[in-house]
């Protein structure tokens, strides 16, 4: 058994040109020295029955023997004020915020503290372990607390809040229920005796949804799950009433100078800081990318973008375990040689200190200059697809993943890892612990599913079409998802052809119409894959290769997010499914998704379309009374796995040809959600048509065409009986001529 | 929020239905009956509810070799690797879960005939 696990690390930037310098950020708590190498990946897939992991190793320009230190990763996100005159400018105060815990009950958790957990000094408001709202004021060896009665619910918003009256000596927590009946009032006031007058500490932040550990301000600790939602604080002893009429108040008159701070958290919406509203100018920054544009106590259902009216989405879902970034030392770095080639490189870790040997890869992509080709085919890595199922735990946490699969789970050692090992952050399909689903995903952390070996899913699988080009002899270009969206449609227009892999699933606008720029201008796209050009993202305005997505109400999704929170805060745009955005994927590439089948896989069979002389470049040396693909390592057949269909109804071209198709796919065959309008029986592939994948081919605009295969099994059949089979054969076919610049 | 409940699969199981332990044994990755397919959601679906967790199999050679464990409820919480129970074939694995999963949900042991291991 290989050690997969023993020493992690992420490349910054994840793809890099020749000729920069790409840092590698490594980790091992076992392993003090290791053997490092860059390799050129040709197939990531370790399975015996295909080609193998098959890796070239370059001459790299550094120090092969690396030494290695254990790096801890620190989840959890929270806003962070630094220090002011005007947070120790005060002694009486309330404090308080509209809130809409998760987990209340699970741990203690701070909601806004200006608090040191080493020295127990300052304040702090918060839960308590068992879910009751404390107020905590302490200095000088002394505590004072108050806490309310009953526990707060899951998901009820409530106004809650404290004050201290440092003439009276006394504490104060509050807590107003927005739906205060039928068994969700929590509303109470509580009093306790508090101090006459304190000393506050010295340079600490003021931290909403955690608390600062000790006085370094780098550390923190009590994270929060839930939303918050328009925090004030203000240098007065306030009854519930004053608080909430502060709460609700989005502007205040400079004349009172007692508002210490008031937080709008709608402002900077895409970004990391946080305003406040107040004289002071308390703008804080927040860590580990919390998710924003989320509904506040006041959304009324009257729209679900935050765009249309953002003062009803003034809160932030924090949650403790959010990671975007593992802040890890650099430990390697290098500048790729300006000769290499563009594409999927790692690099490679070995040890030999235990029981077993450690061999772990860390992935980046090198591209192909923008504006230098070295190829006529370009290859894309899916690298929006890939940050989107970056650490999935899907199989970990989900109920119904063992039913879906059809067997019993089968796990990597990274699999057993990530159960374990929670802080490396999840994937946009998980949930968080609170349950709320998992939006944004980013590079600055392992990956290991990105990578040769472990699971071999969307970066494993699409290995398997580079080896495909090794062994045919082709030469190709790699680019990334992320430098289309940045670049456009220049990034494609230097290649005659460009082909997508078995899963470009996740597409921002600037990619998508990417896409349609290239294919109208005469650009042959060959998509080789199923489920592609599916769900809408969005990439950070500013952090590289970071991406956010909402699942929304329909699709495919692993969770539903919250009505009225659809929309992305990187950019305000909608997200959910291409389609429910007006673009079916059968309008870009032919096919859209219809449905999945992990019982078996299937081959196609041809159609009258393919039959016709004027493609006989296609179809040259295959026969057409044979299947197509009845073999493959997924499934064994080339369709299967998840599958797109031909629907002229939902903008397939009429122009298409629909060469073949598999619609024979069992009673495995599962139809997605929004192909279905009504409950009724009769809706798997044993008794339903429309649960299919389809192959199909048509010309576009100015000489360009597309060809697709609607199926993620398809590229896993490549390798077959020596590379010498119908799938290899057709795709070669295609390849050839859509590299031939004679228009088509 | 939309939750997925594991007790959500409530099939009956008759336990003298003995004629869909032996299908399930001849063809482990199908294709299967209706009925089977109704006994393998309900098992599938609940996940173990008798057991510390979920039984998982951790790919110790890849398509060479399979390790049982058991996958905790639990975020967090380590996956148990059975060391004693490991198989060459997915097919051999399936059958050892069916048959656990089988005595548990019935109550039953299984006669001879259907206890053995997959040959
Ligand atoms: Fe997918």
């Amino acid at each position: 058994m290989t050690d997969t696990t023993s020493i992690l690390g992420y490349a910054w930037p994840m793809v890099v040109s020749p000729g920069e310098e790409v840092a590698f950020h490594l980790s091992s708590p076992s392993v003090s020295k290791a053997d490092a190498a860059v390799v050129r990946v040709r197939c990531g897939d370790p399975d015996p029955a295909g080609p193998g992991i098959r890796a070239h190793e370059m001459a790299a320009p550094f120090e092969r023997t690396v030494s290695l230190v254990h790096q801890v990763i620190r989840p959890g996100s929270c806003a962070i004020v630094a220090d002011a005159p005007a947070l120790t400018s005060f002694q009486s105060f309330t404090v308080g915020a509209f809130l809409w815990p998760t987990m209340p009950g699970d741990r203690a958790q701070t909601i806004l503290s200006r608090w040191r957990e080493d020295t127990q000094e300052g304040w702090r408001l918060g839960l308590d372990a068992d879910g009751h709202l404390e107020f905590v004021v302490a200095a000088g060896g002394r505590t004072w607390r108050v806490v309310t009665g009953a526990a707060l619910l899951s998901r009820e918003w409530v106004l809650a809040g404290a004050s201290w009256d440092a003439e009276a000596g006394r504490l104060a927590v509050m807590v107003r229920s927005a739906d205060a009946q039928a068994g969700r009032d929590r509303s109470e006031c509580v009093e306790a005796p508090g101090p006459t007058g304190l000393e506050w500490p010295a340079a600490v932040p003021l931290v909403i949804a955690a608390q600062a550990s000790d006085g370094g301000g780098e550390l923190f600790d009590g994270f929060y799950d839930g939303k918050i939602d328009r925090p004030r604080l203000h240098a007065s002893v306030q009854p519930i009433d004053g608080l909430h009429r502060l709460c609700e108040s989005m502007n205040f008159p400079m004349t009172d100078a007692r508002l210490i701070a008031a937080w709008d958290f709608s402002r900077g919406m895409a970004g990391e800081s946080v305003t406040d509203l107040s004289a002071h100018h308390l703008h804080g920054r927040v860590r580990q990318m919390p998710t924003r544009g989320m509904t506040g106590a006041n959304w009324d259902g009257s729209t679900d973008r935050w765009t249309d009216c953002p003062e009803q989405y003034g809160a932030i879902h924090f949650h403790s375990d959010d990671m975007a970034d593992a802040e890890w030392e650099p430990t390697l770095r290098f500048t790729v040689p300006a000769e290499w080639r563009s594409g999927f490189y790692a690099l490679r870790l070995r040890a030999d200190t235990g029981d077993e040997p450690v061999e772990s890869f860390v992935a980046f992509f090198v591209r192909a200059e923008l504006g230098k080709p070295r190829s006529r085919l370009a290859f894309v890595a899916s690298t929006g697809t890939f940050l989107a199922y970056a650490n999935s735990a899907l199989r970990l946490d989900q109920v119904h993943a063992e039913a879906m699969l059809e067997g019993v789970l089968t796990l990597s050692r990274d699999d057993v890892y990530i159960q374990e090992h929670r802080e490396v952050g999840l994937s946009t399909y998980d949930t968080h612990a609170d349950g709320s689903g998992w939006s944004i995903s980013s590079a600055r952390r392992p990956i290991l599913n990105m990578r040769p070996r472990g699971n071999v899913f969307n970066y494993g699988n699409d290995t398997h079409f580079i080896d495909w080009l090794e062994e045919t002899g082709q030469d190709y270009d790699v680019i990334t998802d992320d430098d289309i969206h940045r670049h456009g449609v220049q990034v494609l227009a230097p290649y005659t052809c460009v082909v997508t892999g078995s899963h470009p699933e996740y597409i921002s606008r600037e990619v998508w119409e990417a896409f349609d720029a290239y294919q109208r201008s005469g650009g042959r796209h060959m998509y080789l894959g199923g489920n592609g050009f599916y769900w809408r993202i969005a990439y950070h305005p500013t952090v590289p290769h970071t991406i956010e997505m909402r699942r929304g109400m329909t699709g495919l999704r692993t969770w539903e997010g919250e009505a009225g929170e659809t929309a992305l805060a990187f950019t305000g745009e909608p997200s959910s499914t291409w389609r429910s955005n007006g673009r079916p994927p059968q309008r870009l590439v032919g096919v859209g998704f219809d449905g999945q089948v992990f019982t078996h896989s299937s081959p196609y069979r041809w159609l009258d379309g393919a039959k016709d002389p004027v493609l006989s470049w296609l179809t040259a040396g295959i026969d057409l009374a044979a299947p197509l693909g009845d073999f493959g390592l997924r499934g064994n057949g080339a369709a299967g796995v998840e599958i797109d269909r031909v629907d002229w109804s939902l903008g397939s071209p009429p122009g298409t040809v629909w060469l073949a198709t598999a619609d024979r796919l069992g009673y495995g065959g599962t139809p997605a959600p929004e192909e279905i309008r009504t409950l009724h029986r009769g809706v798997m592939g044993d008794q339903n048509a429309q649960v299919r994948a389809d192959l199909v081919y048509f010309p576009t605009a100015n000489g360009g065409a597309v060809f697709s295969t609607g199926s993620i099994a398809w590229v896993c059949a490549l390798s077959h009986a020596g590379y010498r089979n119908n799938v290899s054969q057709l795709t070669g076919n295609v390849l050839k001529r859509f590299l031939d610049p004679a228009p088509l | 929020m939309l939750v997925t409940y594991p007790e959500a699969a409530h099939w009956p199981i008759d336990p003298d239905r003995l004629d869909l332990v032996e299908e399930f044994r001849r063809q482990p990755r199908g294709p299967h009956g209706d009925e089977l397919q109704k006994l393998l959601h309900r098992l599938r679906w609940a996940g173990d509810p008798d057991q510390p967790g979920r039984y998982v199999l951790i790919v110790t050679q890849p398509g060479k070799e399979w390790m049982l464990g058991r996958l905790p409820r639990q975020r967090g919480r380590p996956i148990e690797l059975m060391r004693n129970h490991v198989f060459t074939s997915i097919a051999e694995a399936e059958w050892e879960v069916f048959k656990l999963r089988w005595e548990a949900v019935t109550g039953r042991t299984l006669p001879p005939h259907l206890s053995e291991k997959l040959v």
